[in-house]
């Protein structure tokens, strides 16, 4: 639609400027056949006239995976909102060569509001494309240097975990785990594991710190924890051994340190006999089939890996069928629930009071769904040990 | 689990009318719906969603696991209509939804009245004798221009999202996130959509059905369309003087009433 | 957002650290650098003064564990002031309560100290 002005040189001017201006010029009717089309975009495409107008819509002359984008993009776009505009596409020249474009495109309207053409300008990306693409690619690095990062950390992380619970007869176990971050590795360890004469030992601990530092720390204490308990299987001595170690391991000014809950699990008549020794580490909970839940509270128990001569202090239960042992991590008890108050100790007893759970599997759910209430900020460590109820016939 | 919220579901028209779901393709979300979906609910309720990682859905819920095949999409269509207690619906589904309908269907066929298959192609990828109409480096191809328009992705749309005062019945905030998907999410789905190959499951399907096409389509193109015809048994071909893979859009009125006479006929 | 200042300031009898607001993983780490930065001499007293802290967690110990390294290496004493009602609690579930001599102020942890002119 080129406007004719009084004086003819203007009027000459607008059609030498629609026909030869910088950009690419083409009006379409609203199903995308060329109707119009200047002798810029022709020169660029390197095809005549008479071979566009009226025989062929604008998405052919697009590369086939800019035609799906045109389709499934571009074209709902426009017929939208009237407008689409900057979209990067290629055209194919008659040669077959590519031309990176920018393509933005309006559609006319009568009077009435009726879709009449759709007007599109085509402006030569190939330098912008070539820059786009260098940040494209630094922008991939990018991501697969993150994507490294996190498969390096969840690696570690597989490391630090046992990679299934073992089968204990007459009970249930179960585990769970939530990092803090896809990025780090986290603090918190459990294993669980056989020891000689039909016992077994397991601990759950949780390494001050985040981050590299703190998995040396975490897979440390682990192997130590592993390797103690078969050497010497009382709990105590396993958390002084740990200690010792870690004292001479200290790896920077840093002070690196855990809390753990180490114990021992004997099996015995009508249920099992559980050891725990605590450095400094949340009490462990107690979820009676048939009472009330009580915190396991193992007094004066130090951290491990800070005073040189640190003490543990040592108790004993007994787990009758139903019973739950729950052991966990601070990430718990230090969730900072969302009105920030820290939910601690007494309350997830009291939490523990309101559940009907006779099994390990049903209390792990249960606190693991809790905590995805909380929206927990920190690494989260959960292991339950339980007698099962129907082993109470036969024991 | 909540599929209203995870698929930003919109439900209109009368709850006792017979229901009409209405799935929208790759690309867009149900927004392409707008020209058709008033037209239908004044005789159905019509009960529209976006799928996870398009439009307004929880984006949050979006995992390229569940996501990375198609039968992922169709099991949430089937929570949809689990949980809003739909029953007899007539599922329309638009592109790869299409697809997506049919594995619904097959999985539930109770749950489906009839299904409405637009635009539908099986296999993208030409195979042997079956002409899909692209080559895996066309999908590449594809793939790249994705990407290339991540960039200018925000720049594009300012204009957009800033709304259109000259049509201000298109500058609504709904309207605005149109088209609009998160570049890695596009390109799963892009992956998803041009690379499955559900043609044998066409046979499966049991529940009545009619093939709505466009005269031209450079998706789907009519030969496509007839295949899928011929591959349901007994189902109807519709073809509508329509350019583009979009009718909704370009022929609204003509769509609406293939879907209603379909849908509305006993 | 997390909320965390730390002030240090010498005094003759010693220097003085104030931790206020939150002292968790994401802080901890200044808070150590300036545990780091503290230069205290022999018979002198580090004051940690702790009555603004909101919140400390296992990250919140290793620092006032880090500060207690510091200062026996020195041969300074060390003293928690103002340690507030939460801390008092998690000292005691890491089995620390009594390990760290304690006052209600800065100044009265400077007033108990025997060399408190600062020698």
């Amino acid at each position: 639609m080129i406007r004719q002005a009084g004086d003819p040189r203007e009027g000459e001017n607008f059609a030498d400027l629609y026909e030869h201006a910088p950009c690419g010029y083409l009006s379409t009717s609203m199903d995308g056949t060329i109707t119009k089309v200047n002798g810029t975009l022709l020169g660029w495409l390197g095809i005549g006239r008479d071979e566009l107008v009226g025989r062929r819509r604008f998405a052919d002359l697009l590369s086939v995976g800019g035609r799906i984008y045109h389709e499934t993009h571009f074209a709902p776009m426009l017929r939208m909102h009237g407008e689409a505009g900057g979209i990067a596409l290629e055209l194919v020249r008659a040669d077959g060569t590519r031309l990176p474009v920018l393509v933005s495109s309006t559609v006319k309207t009568s009077a009435n509001g009726d879709a009449e053409l759709i007007r599109t300008t085509v402006f030569d990306a190939h330098d912008r494309r070539s820059y786009e693409q260098e940040l494209l690619r630094a922008l991939q690095e990018a991501e697969q240097e993150r994507d490294r990062v996190q498969l390096l950390a969840t690696t570690l992380q597989r490391t630090l975990l046992p990679p299934s619970l073992p089968h204990i007869p007459g009970m249930d176990v179960a585990a769970y785990y939530h990092p803090a971050s896809a990025d780090e590795v986290g603090g918190d360890f459990y294993d669980l594991f056989p020891l000689a004469d039909g016992t077994w030992a397991f601990f759950l601990g949780d390494v001050s710190g985040k981050g590299a530092e703190a998995a040396v720390v975490t897979s440390l204490a682990r192997y130590t924890l592993r390797a103690a308990a078969v050497y010497d299987p009382h709990p105590v001595a396993v958390l002084e051994h740990l200690n010792t170690v870690l004292i001479q391991e200290q790896i920077s000014t840093t002070p690196r340190f855990c809390t753990a809950i180490h114990g021992l699990l004997e099996p015995a008549e009508g249920g099992a006999t559980i050891t725990l020794a605590s450095g400094g580490h949340p009490p462990a909970l107690l979820i009676r089939h048939d009472g009330p839940a009580e915190l396991l509270t193992a007094q004066g128990g130090q951290l491990i890996g800070a005073l040189p001569d640190a003490r543990f202090v040592e108790l004993q239960v007994h787990l009758r069928p139903g019973d739950t042992l729950l052991l966990y991590s601070d990430g718990l008890t230090e969730a900072r629930t969302h009105d920030r108050v820290r939910y601690d100790e007494e309350e997830l007893r009291d939490f523990a009071d309101t559940l009907d759970v006779s099994s390990a599997t049903e209390t792990v759910a249960a606190v693991s769904q809790l905590l995805a209430g909380f929206g927990v900020d920190d690494d989260t460590a959960l292991l339950a040990l339980s007698v099962r109820l129907d082993e109470e016939g036969r024991s | 689990m909540d599929a209203r919220r995870r698929n930003n579901v919109t439900d209109i028209g009368r709850e006792d009318d017979p229901t009409v779901l209405l799935a929208h393709g790759f690309g867009c979300d149900q927004n392409l719906w707008r020209l058709v979906a008033p037209a239908l609910a004044e005789r159905f309720r019509v009960v529209l969603f976006d799928h996870v990682g398009s439009g307004r859905s929880d984006l949050a819920a979006w995992s390229p696991q569940r996501y990375s095949t198609l039968a992922g999409y169709a099991e949430d269509v089937l929570d949809i209509c689990a949980e809003l207690d739909l029953r007899d619906v007539v599922l329309v589904g638009h592109s790869v939804s299409a697809m997506i309908a049919v594995l619904a269907a097959n999985r539930e066929p109770a749950r489906f009245a009839k299904l409405v298959l637009l635009t539908p192609s099986p296999c993208y990828l030409d195979d042997g004798d079956y002409r899909g109409g692209f080559s895996r480096a066309d999908i590449d191809e594809l793939l790249d221009s994705l990407e290339s328009n991540y960039l200018g992705w925000s720049a594009a749309m300012a204009p957009v999202i800033a709304g259109n005062p000259d049509r201000p019945e298109v500058a609504g905030e709904l309207e605005a996130s149109f088209c609009r998907t998160d570049p890695a999410i596009a390109r799963v789905f892009a992956r998803t959509t041009f690379l499955s190959d559900n043609r044998a499951d066409l046979a499966d399907v049991t529940v009545p059905t009619a093939v709505v096409q466009c005269s031209a389509d450079a998706i789907a193109p009519p030969e496509v369309g007839q295949f899928v015809h011929d591959q349901i048994k007994g189902s109807v071909l519709v073809t509508l003087d329509a350019t583009g893979h979009c009718p909704q859009l370009s022929a609204p009125e003509q769509t609406a009433a293939a879907i209603a006479g379909f849908a509305g006929a006993r | 957002m997390t909320e965390f200042t730390v002030v240090t300031r010498d005094t003759p009898a010693g220097p003085v650290l104030e931790l206020t607001g939150d002292l968790d993983a994401v802080t901890a780490p200044l808070a150590l650098q300036a545990v780091e930065a503290l230069t205290p001499r022999a018979g002198q007293q580090v004051v940690v003064e702790l009555t603004g802290l909101r919140f400390c967690d296992s990250s919140g110990i290793s620092t006032l564990i880090a500060v207690h390294n510091l200062a026996h290496a020195a041969d300074a004493g060390i003293a928690l002031a103002g340690v507030p009602r939460h801390l008092t609690r998690t000292l005691a579930l890491v089995g620390l309560d009594g390990f760290f001599v304690t006052h209600l102020t800065a100044a009265q942890a400077q007033a108990a100290w025997p060399e408190a002119t600062g020698g």
